[in-house]
C-alpha cells in the first residue's frame, strides 16, 4: 500500500491530496449526524472502522455513500467503495483515513488506466 | 410541558425501514429544541403506534413505504391491475391506526409517501388511470383528507427533502436505509421546525432593511424613480419576487417591520410612490427609519408590538449590521444573507422558523390588528392618562365557553403565548379535551374588541375546583391586548364565577419561565395576596372583585356547578 500521502500523484486526474480533501469533506458531512464523542478527527491516522474505530456499520455505510457522491462530484466518474466488502474484518481499507485515501487513489488510478 | 425546558423531548421513530440515521441527526444536532429519538422495533408500524410502550413519549414520527402500508400499491408498481377501492381500504386502516394512536403522543408527524426517481415506470402512462404516480398522488391526498380531523396528527411533505440523489440503493442493500443522509438532514431540520411551531416557539415578526433588501440601490442617493424594482431588469425582478415572498408571509400572519438607516420622508415616498412596490407602508406593523443604532431600533419595535426578542427575525444586507444585532440581541434570529439578489426570495421561503401548527383566522388578520394597535397607540398619545385612554376605547370583552368552534384557536393561543401566561402549559387539542373531561375543570375564552377594531379570541382562563378552593390553571392573554385591563376582567370573571358557586378561595400558582415576567408583574398588582415561597396568589372570595371600570363584559350563561 502506498503511504505517500500528502504527495501529488501524477496519475493524470488527481492526487492523494485531492482525495484526502474529499475524504475530509465527507467526514465534515458525517460528523453532523454523530455525537460529540463519536466525531472523527480530520487526520490521516484517525481510525475509522474496526478495533478502536468510531464508526459502527451504519456509520460506515453512511460515510461510504457520502464519500462516493463527493468523489463523483470531484473526479467526474463513479468509484465503488464497496467493491471489496467494507465490513469484512480482512478488508483493511476503511481502517484509517490514510488507508482509505490510498485505496481510493488506487481505485481511481485503475479506473483511468482501464481501456475506454 | 414547559416552553424552553432544558430536557430533551422524546421522539419515537416508527418506520418500516431503518430510520436510525434520522435519529442521529435529531439527537446530535445542536439546534433547539433538543430531541432524544428512539426507534420502534423495525417494521412494526401498527403495533408501535397502538402500543408504544410504558415510557411517556412526546412525539412520534411515522415514515413508511407506500407499498408496505398499502400492499395494493405494491401490486400497482409490479404493473398488476388493481382495484382502487382496495387501495383506499388499506389506506383507511393506516389512517384509523394513526387516529387511535393520538392518545399516546402530543403530536404525530406522518411523512407523505414518495417514489424514487429511478422508479420511473412507464412515464408516458404514469399519470394515467391506474398509473403508479397518479395512484400515489391520490393516496397522499386521501391520507391528508382522512387525517384532517385528527387534531394532533400532522402530515409532512416528504417530497420536499428529495432530489435525484435522494434514494440510495447502496444504503438500502447495506443497511435497509433507503435514503441518502442528506435527506435525513433536511427531514431533521423540518421536523425540528414543526416541533418548535407546536411548542409555540415559531418566529412572529420579520424585521427588514430597505436599501438593497426591499429594492436595489440606495434611495437617498438615487431617488425612488431610479430604484431597481421590477421592470425589465433581472435584479429588479428578483427584488420584486422577494417583496412578494414577504407579502405571502404577511398573509400567513407573520408581522413585518422596517428598521432602516435612511431619511424617513425619502423612504416613505419610495414605499408610497414606486409603481411596482408590492409592500406599502400599511403592510408594516412598525417602522424605525432613522439613523439610530439598528439593535436599539429592533428592541424598540419589539417593545412597541409587545413581542419577545425570541419572536424576531432580522434581515439586513450589511454583515456589520447583522453582527451588531446578533451581538446586542442574541435572541433575535439573524440569518446569514446572500449577496446574490437572485437568491433572496428562495432563501426566505426556505426558512422553517415561521412554521406554525395552526392557521386560525386570527393569524391571517394579525397584521391588520397590529395596524389597528398602531392607531390605538396614536390615540393613547393624544389623551392625558392611561386610564382615560382605556375608557375612551369602549372595550368589549365577550366571554365564551370552550367549544368545537373555538377549540383550534384556544389550543393555538395556549401553545403560542409566552409573556402573559401563568403556567405555560403546552397541550395538544386532544390533551386539553382529556384534561377537561373531569367535571371540576372548566375553560373559558375571551374575545376583545374596541372602537378601533376586533382583536379576536385573545384570552384563556381555566379553573380547577377542589372542595371550596378554586385554582386558576391557565391564565393566558395574547400580547396584542396586554395592558388594556383585559387581565383584570379575566380575574374578576374568575372571582365572581367562583363566588357565585359559594367557594371560599381563588388561587393562582405562577410558574416562572424565561419569558413570563409580565404575567408576574400583573399578578403582583392584582390585589391578591402573594406567597413568595410557593409563587402563589390568593384571593378570599368573601371580598368582591369587581370588573374594571369602563369595559363592557358580555358573560356566558350564569355559572352552573362545575
Amino acid at each position: 500500500m502506498d503511504s505517500s500521502l500528502g504527495q501529488t500523484r501524477a496519475n493524470g486526474f488527481g492526487c492523494d491530496e485531492d482525495v484526502l480533501k474529499v475524504i475530509y469533506e465527507s467526514i465534515s458531512d458525517l460528523n453532523v449526524q454523530l455525537s460529540r464523542q463519536q466525531r472523527i478527527e480530520k487526520s490521516p491516522h484517525a481510525v475509522l472502522f474496526g478495533a478502536g474505530g468510531k464508526l459502527d456499520s451504519l456509520g460506515l455505510a453512511n460515510f461510504i455513500v457520502i464519500a462516493e457522491q463527493k468523489l463523483y462530484d470531484s473526479l467526474g466518474f463513479r468509484i465503488d467503495l464497496t467493491e471489496n466488502d467494507p465490513f469484512s474484518p480482512n478488508a483493511g481499507h476503511f481502517r484509517t483515513i490514510e488507508s482509505l485515501a490510498n485505496y481510493v487513489s488506487d481505485l481511481a488510478s485503475r479506473r483511468t488506466k482501464a481501456p475506454q | 410541558m414547559q416552553a424552553g425546558r432544558s430536557t430533551a423531548l422524546k421522539l419515537y421513530l416508527i418506520s418500516d425501514f431503518n430510520l436510525e440515521t434520522l435519529g442521529h441527526y435529531l439527537s446530535n444536532g445542536s439546534t433547539w429544541p433538543q430531541v432524544a429519538a428512539t426507534s420502534a422495533p423495525f417494521g412494526q408500524v401498527f403495533p408501535a403506534l397502538l402500543h408504544p410502550g410504558p415510557d411517556p413519549l412526546d412525539f412520534a414520527l411515522v415514515w413508511t413505504s407506500p407499498e408496505k402500508v398499502v400492499p395494493a400499491f405494491g401490486d400497482a408498481l409490479k404493473s398488476i391491475e388493481i382495484d382502487e377501492d382496495r387501495v383506499l381500504a388499506e389506506l383507511g386502516e393506516f389512517a384509523n391506526c394513526l387516529h387511535q394512536a393520538q392518545t399516546h403522543f402530543r403530536a404525530i408527524f406522518v411523512v407523505s409517501w414518495t417514489l424514487p426517481a429511478h422508479q420511473r415506470g412507464n412515464n408516458i402512462l404514469g399519470l394515467r388511470r391506474h398509473g403508479p404516480r397518479r395512484l400515489l398522488l391520490k393516496m397522499n391526498l386521501a391520507l391528508a383528507e382522512k387525517l384532517e380531523n385528527c387534531a394532533s396528527v400532522y402530515l409532512l411533505d416528504g417530497q420536499r427533502w428529495m432530489d435525484e440523489n435522494s434514494y440510495s440503493p447502496k444504503l438500502w442493500y447495506l443497511t435497509k436505509t433507503p435514503f441518502h443522509p442528506a435527506v435525513f438532514s433536511r427531514a431533521a431540520g423540518d421536523l425540528k421546525a414543526a416541533i418548535s411551531g407546536i411548542l409555540g416557539a415559531s418566529r412572529k415578526l420579520l424585521v427588514v432593511d430597505l436599501d438593497n433588501i426591499l429594492w436595489g440601490g440606495v434611495v437617498g442617493d438615487v431617488g425612488w424613480e431610479e430604484l431597481r424594482l421590477g421592470g425589465h431588469d433581472y435584479v429588479g425582478e428578483a427584488f420584486l419576487d422577494f417583496q412578494q415572498a414577504l407579502k405571502s408571509l404577511r398573509n400567513r400572519g407573520i408581522l413585518l417591520a422596517i428598521v432602516s438607516k435612511n431619511d424617513e420622508a425619502i423612504a416613505m415616498e419610495a414605499l408610497n410612490k414606486h409603481p411596482q412596490m408590492v409592500l406599502r407602508p400599511g403592510d408594516f406593523a412598525a417602522t424605525r427609519i432613522n439613523w439610530n443604532d439598528k439593535a436599539a431600533n429592533v428592541a424598540e419595535v419589539a417593545e412597541e408590538l409587545n413581542l419577545g426578542l425570541q419572536s424576531i427575525v432580522f434581515i439586513d444586507d450589511s454583515p456589520i449590521e447583522r453582527a451588531r444585532v446578533r451581538e446586542a440581541l442574541p435572541e433575535v434570529y439573524v440569518p446569514e444573507w446572500p449577496d446574490d439578489k437572485t437568491l433572496f426570495a428562495s432563501t426566505l421561503l426556505q426558512m422553517g422558523c415561521f412554521d406554525t401548527a395552526y392557521a386560525a383566522d386570527e393569524d391571517a388578520s394579525r397584521q391588520q390588528m397590529y395596524a389597528t394597535e398602531g392607531h390605538r397607540k396614536l390615540s393613547r398619545q393624544m389623551v392625558s392618562s392611561a386610564e382615560e385612554w382605556l375608557l375612551s376605547c369602549h372595550t368589549v370583552v365577550t366571554v365564551e365557553e370552550q367549544c368545537d368552534a373555538n377549540r383550534e384557536r384556544v389550543v393555538q393561543l395556549l401553545n403560542k403565548t409566552n409573556q402573559m401566561n401563568l403556567a405555560t402549559r403546552r397541550l395538544s387539542s386532544q390533551e386539553l379535551q382529556i384534561w377537561l373531561q373531569q367535571e371540576n375543570r372548566k375553560l373559558w375564552a375571551f374575545r376583545v374588541s374596541d372602537k378601533f377594531g376586533d382583536s379576536g379570541l385573545t384570552g384563556i382562563l381555566s379553573l380547577e375546583i377542589r372542595s371550596e378552593i378554586a385554582r386558576i390553571t391557565d391564565f393566558v392573554l395574547s400580547c396584542r391586548v396586554m395592558g388594556r385591563n383585559i387581565e383584570s376582567v379575566m380575574v374578576a370573571f374568575a372571582a365572581q364565577h367562583c363566588a357565585a358557586l359559594g367557594l371560599q378561595e381563588l388561587r393562582a400558582d405562577y410558574t416562572p419561565t424565561a419569558k413570563n415576567k409580565p404575567c408576574l408583574r400583573f399578578w403582583m398588582s392584582s390585589g391578591f395576596s402573594y406567597d413568595e415561597g410557593k409563587n402563589r396568589f390568593l384571593w378570599l372570595l368573601r371580598q368582591p372583585y369587581p370588573f374594571p371600570r369602563g369595559i363592557e363584559v358580555r358573560l356566558p350563561s350564569l355559572p352552573v356547578s362545575i
